[in-house]
C-alpha cells in the first residue's frame, strides 16, 4: 500500500480539524464543569491524552483531564511563568511551595487554603503530622502533599572494594574516613595503580545552603542543626555552630588528602554515578533510591558480577558515638487547586473528591503501577511487568513511569504501602529494598528536624538571591583551601549583616509562636 | 507600480525644482510604496520592542502577578534604592564591566585581524576553507561549548589540563573552578565561538575596496605594508566605527548562558553579572519587580553608552551612527 499525497493531505486536514475542535471545545467551557486542567512534571515522552492510561485515570477520578506535561528540568521556571500569567491550571503540581512566587500568589488568593478541608477526605487526610507541617506555608496547607519517605539519606559504597580490602561497612564518620583512605591508597580495584579515590561529591546545583547535599548530611552527622535549630532557646542556623566547623574540618581533611574527587566543585550532578560505576570513586552520600540507579548501571556494565558490587548503610554516628540523622521533607511538592475556575466551595469539594479517589489504594496502584492484568501482575507482594512486548502495553508503562505517577499524592512505594514495589531482578536488589525500610525506621529515631520548614521568612524571600550563596560558597572556598576558618567565620558574619540576622529573628518569632 | 518610484518627469511639474523640499503630504503620496514597505519594520519594533515596555511599570511596584498591573502596590523607586545601596551592586557592576572591557579588548579586534589576514591570502581555496571552518563554532550552543570546556579543562579528566600539567608540572590547576581563571576562560570561549562569524562583515567591507586604489598605490611605489596602512585600513574604518558604536550598547549585556554554565561556588564572586542576577532573582526567586528594576537600569545605561560613543566618534572626526 502506498501513501498518496492525497491521503497525506486528507490526514493533515483531519488532524488540523481535530486540533481546532479540541482547542475550541476547551475554550468554550469557562467553568470547571467536568473537566480539570492540570500541570504536572514529565520525565520522558508525554503520555497520549487519549491513551489507555489517561482513560483509566479519568474513569477513576470521574473527570476529564486536560494535562499540560512540562519537562522536569524546566518545571521550576515554567511554574513561575505560569504563576505570572492569567492562565493558572485548576490542579497544579507545585514542586516548591515555599518559592517566593508561589507564596505571593497563594497569599494573594490564587489558590485554595485546604488546611481545614483535608481531614474530611479519608485518603487526603495527612497521614503524618510532621510532613503536614513541613509541607505547609506558614502553617496553612495550600495543597495536598505528594508523600515520600521521611528519611532517605544513605551512604552507598562499592561492596567489591570493601570485600577486597577486608573492610566493614562504616558505622561512624571515623570509619568512613578510614574507608575513603583505603579506597584511595590501597588500590581497591587491584590494578596496581593508584587511580582511585574515596568519596564522590558533585557540584550542588543550588546555592541554597540547606539543600540535602552531602555537605548537609555530614553537618548533621556531626550534630549541627538541619538548616536551623534551637540552641538554648535561641534559633541558630546550621553553620553558626561548633559542630558545623567540626564537620568541615573533617571534610577538608579528606579533600586535602585526596580522598575526594578533585573536581568536587564542578562535577555535574547528572554525572554523579559515573565515577562510581567506572571504578574511579567508591562512596556516594545521597538518597537510598540512588541504589536502584546504581544497580541498573552496574548491571549494564558488569552483568555477571553486579549483585556483589553495591553496599548501603544509613546515617553515620559522629566520633563520640552519638548519632544524628538527616531527614528529608516527607513529601515531594504539593498539588495545589487554583481559584481561577474553581470558584465555589461546592466546586472545590467536587475537585477534592476527584483527588481523594486518585489517592485511594486503587488510585495509588493505578498511578504507580498501571493497570493490573494489563501491564503488571502481583507476585509475592511485588508488581511484575507482563506483556512487555506489546506496543500498547509499552505505552502504558511509559505513561505511568514518566508521567502519571506525578499526579499521585500517595503514589510512592515504601510509604503507606498502597502501591506495589516493582519486583527487582536479583535477590541483592530485593535485600536492598528491605534494607531501605529498616534503615528508614532506625534513622527516623535520631532524625534532626528543621523547625523552620513550615515557615516563610519575608526577608529571605526578598534577599535570598544575595543571602543564599554567601555561606554555601564560603564553605566550598574553605574546603578548597582558598579561605581560612577565620575568613569562613567572617563570611558567616557577613551573612548575618546582609539580612541573615533578620531572617533568624523572623523564623525565631514564627517558630516560637507556632509552638514547636 | 514601478513608475511610482521613478523620479517625476521634469515636464510634468517644473515648479518643485531639484533640491527644494517636498511638503510632507506630497512626499507621503509620491513615495507611498516605499513608506508601505517600511510598515512591517515599524510594526515589528512597535509590537515586540515598544509595547512590552508597558511591563517596565512593575519596576515601580511590588508586583504580584495574581493582582496584575492594576492591583499591585506602587512603591516608587524602592527597588532602585535597594539595588544601588545593596551589597551586590558594586560587585555586579564591577564584574559586568570587567568582563565587557575584556571582551571588547580581545573579542572586538579579533575578527578585524583575522579578516585582514584572510584578505592577504592569495590561494582562494585555502581562504574559503579557513573561512568555512572558523564559522562552525558560531552554530554550536553555549551548552556544548561549556561541556567541551569541562571535558578539556577539568582537573580530573581534562585532556588539555593534563597536557599542560605534563609540560609545566607543579600542582594541578583547576581551570574551570578557580576564580582567577574564570575571565580568561570566558574570553577564550568567546574568541573561539564568535571570531570567525565576526569576520563576515569585515570581509564584505574589504571586498568593496576598489582595486584601482591598490594599483595606484603600487605605481606610487607602496609596498604591501603601505598599501595596508593607506588603502585597506581607511577603507574599512567606517565599518569598524559603526561596529564599535553598536557594541557599546551591549556593553552591559553579558552572555547569560555562557556565564551561567561556567559558574560555581568557587568563582561566583567574579562570575555574578547583571544578567545572571536578574535571572536568579526574577525567574527562580519570583522577584519580578526587583529584576525588572535591574533590567531597566541596564537598559538606560546601555542607551547612555551608545550616545556617549557616538558623540566620541564624531569628536574624533569619524562619521557616527546618527
Amino acid at each position: 500500500m502506498n501513501t498518496t499525497p492525497h491521503r497525506l493531505l486528507a490526514g493533515a486536514v483531519a488532524i488540523t480539524a481535530a486540533f481546532v475542535t479540541a482547542a475550541c471545545s476547551a475554550g468554550d467551557e469557562p467553568g470547571p464543569g467536568n473537566e480539570l486542567t492540570v500541570m504536572a512534571p514529565l520525565f520522558g515522552t508525554a503520555p497520549d491524552p487519549g491513551g489507555e492510561m489517561q482513560q483509566a485515570v479519568e474513569k477513576l477520578a470521574g473527570k476529564k483531564l486536560k494535562i499540560t506535561w512540562v519537562p522536569n528540568a524546566e518545571y521550576g521556571d515554567k511554574t513561575n511563568v505560569t504563576l505570572a500569567s492569567d492562565r493558572i491550571p485548576d490542579l497544579m503540581v507545585i514542586q516548591d511551595q515555599k518559592s517566593p512566587s508561589f507564596v505571593k500568589a497563594a497569599e494573594a488568593g490564587a489558590f485554595w487554603d485546604l488546611t481545614d478541608k483535608l481531614d474530611k477526605y479519608p485518603n487526603l487526610k495527612p497521614r503524618n503530622e510532621q510532613t503536614r507541617l513541613n509541607s505547609s506555608t506558614n502553617g496553612r496547607n495550600f495543597g495536598v502533599y505528594r508523600v515520600r519517605p521521611l528519611l532517605r539519606s544513605a551512604v552507598l559504597l562499592r561492596k567489591d572494594w570493601l570485600d577486597r580490602l577486608g573492610l566493614d561497612l562504616p558505622k561512624t564518620t571515623d570509619d568512613l574516613y578510614e574507608v575513603a583512605r583505603a579506597f584511595t591508597e590501597k588500590d581497591p580495584d587491584g590494578n596496581g595503580k593508584k587511580d582511585t579515590y574515596g568519596l564522590i561529591i558533585p557540584k550542588w546545583p543550588t546555592p541554597v545552603f540547606n539543600a540535602s547535599s552531602p555537605y548537609n548530611a555530614v553537618d548533621v552527622w556531626f550534630g549541627a542543626p538541619n538548616g536551623f535549630g534551637m540552641r538554648d532557646g535561641r534559633l541558630v542556623p546550621e553553620f553558626d555552630t561548633p559542630e558545623f566547623f567540626a564537620a568541615n574540618r573533617y571534610l577538608k581533611k579528606m579533600i586535602d588528602e585526596g580522598l575526594v574527587n578533585p573536581d568536587y566543585a564542578t562535577l555535574d550532578t547528572g554525572k554523579w554515578n559515573d565515577p562510581f560505576v567506572q571504578g574511579k570513586g567508591g562512596i556516594i552520600i545521597d538518597v537510598n533510591v540512588r541504589a536502584t540507579q546504581l544497580y541498573g548501571l552496574l548491571r549494564e556494565k558488569y552483568p555477571d558480577d553486579y549483585t556483589g558490587m553495591l553496599a548501603m548503610t544509613g546515617n553515620l554516628s559522629r566520633p563520640d558515638g552519638q548519632k544524628f540523622s538527616l531527614p528529608f521533607l516527607g513529601y515531594n511538592g504539593i498539588i495545589a487547586i487554583s481559584k481561577q475556575h474553581i470558584r465555589t466551595e461546592e466546586q472545590l469539594d467536587d475537585t477534592l473528591r476527584a483527588l481523594d479517589r486518585l489517592a485511594s489504594e486503587d488510585g495509588a496502584i493505578l498511578l504507580t503501577n498501571g493497570i493490573e492484568g494489563r501491564n503488571f501482575k502481583v507476585e509475592d507482594g511485588y508488581a511484575v511487568l507482563i506483556n512487555e512486548d506489546d506496543p500498547a502495553v509499552k505505552t502504558i508503562n511509559n505513561d505511568v513511569d514518566w508521567g502519571f505517577i506525578q499526579l499521585g499524592t500517595t503514589a510512592s512505594v515504601g510509604v503507606g504501602g498502597d502501591a506495589y514495589e516493582r519486583k527487582p531482578a536479583s535477590e541483592a536488589e530485593r535485600d536492598n529494598l528491605r534494607l531501605r525500610k529498616e534503615l528508614e525506621e532506625l534513622d527516623l529515631r535520631t532524625a534532626v528536624h528543621d523547625p523552620t520548614l513550615p515557615y516563610v521568612s519575608p526577608t529571605l524571600t526578598a534577599k535570598g538571591a544575595t543571602l543564599h550563596p554567601i555561606v554555601s560558597d564560603a564553605r566550598i572556598k574553605y574546603l578548597a583551601g582558598e579561605i581560612t576558618e577565620g575568613q569562613l567565620k567572617d563570611e558567616i558574619k557577613r551573612w548575618y549583616d546582609s539580612g541573615g540576622g533578620q531572617v533568624v529573628a523572623e523564623f525565631q518569632e514564627m517558630v516560637t509562636r507556632g509552638g514547636s | 507600480m514601478a513608475t511610482d518610484l521613478a523620479p517625476p518627469p521634469v515636464t510634468a511639474s517644473p515648479a518643485p525644482a531639484r533640491g527644494k523640499r517636498l511638503s510632507p503630504r506630497t512626499a507621503l503620496l509620491r513615495y507611498r510604496w516605499l513608506y508601505l514597505m517600511l510598515v512591517p519594520g515599524l510594526a515589528y519594533f512597535a509590537i515586540f520592542k515598544y509595547l512590552p515596555m508597558r511591563g517596565l511599570t512593575i519596576a515601580f511596584q511590588d508586583f504580584v502577578p495574581f493582582l496584575g498591573y492594576g492591583g499591585s502596590e506602587w512603591v516608587g523607586v524602592k527597588h532602585f534604592e535597594e539595588l544601588f545601596t545593596g551589597p551586590d551592586f558594586g560587585r555586579l557592576l564591577g564584574n559586568t564591566l570587567i568582563l565587557a572591557v575584556l571582551t571588547v579588548f580581545f573579542a572586538f579586534p579579533a575578527p578585524i585581524v583575522v579578516a585582514l589576514l584572510l584578505n592577504e591570502l592569495r590561494l582562494n581555496v585555502l581562504k574559503r576553507t579557513i573561512q568555512s571552518l572558523i564559522y562552525i563554532p558560531h552554530f554550536l550552543s553555549w551548552t556544548i561549548v561549556a561541556s567541551l570546556t569541562y571535558l578539556l579543562f577539568s582537573v580530573d579528566y581534562g585532556v588539555i589540563a593534563n597536557w599542560i600539567h605534563g609540560i609545566v608540572g607543579g600542582a594541578k590547576v583547576d581551570y574551570v573552578a578557580q576564580a582567577d581563571w574564570f575571565r580568561p576562560i570566558i574570553v577564550m570561549q568567546t574568541l573561539w565561538k564568535s571570531t570567525g562569524w565576526g569576520t563576515i562583515i569585515y570581509l564584505a567591507a574589504l571586498a568593496g575596496v576598489n582595486p584601482v586604489l591598490y594599483e595606484a598605490a603600487r605605481i606610487d611605489g607602496a609596498g604591501r605594508w603601505r598599501q595596508f596602512w593607506h588603502v585597506t585600513l581607511p577603507a574599512i574604518r567606517p565599518t569598524i566605527v559603526v561596529m564599535a558604536i553598536l557594541t557599546s550598547g551591549h556593553l552591559l549585556d553579558s552572555s547569560f548562558e555562557q556565564i551561567w554554565l561556567m559558574t560555581n561556588s568557587l568563582n561566583r564572586s567574579v562570575a555574578d553579572v547583571f544578567d545572571t542576577f536578574v535571572y536568579y532573582i526574577g525567574i527562580t526567586q519570583g522577584g519580578y519587580s526587583y529584576a525588572t528594576a535591574v533590567g531597566l537600569f541596564k537598559g538606560v545605561a546601555g542607551v547612555l553608552l551608545i550616545f556617549g560613543c557616538n558623540w566620541l566618534a564624531k569628536r574624533l572626526g569619524q562619521r557616527g551612527l546618527f
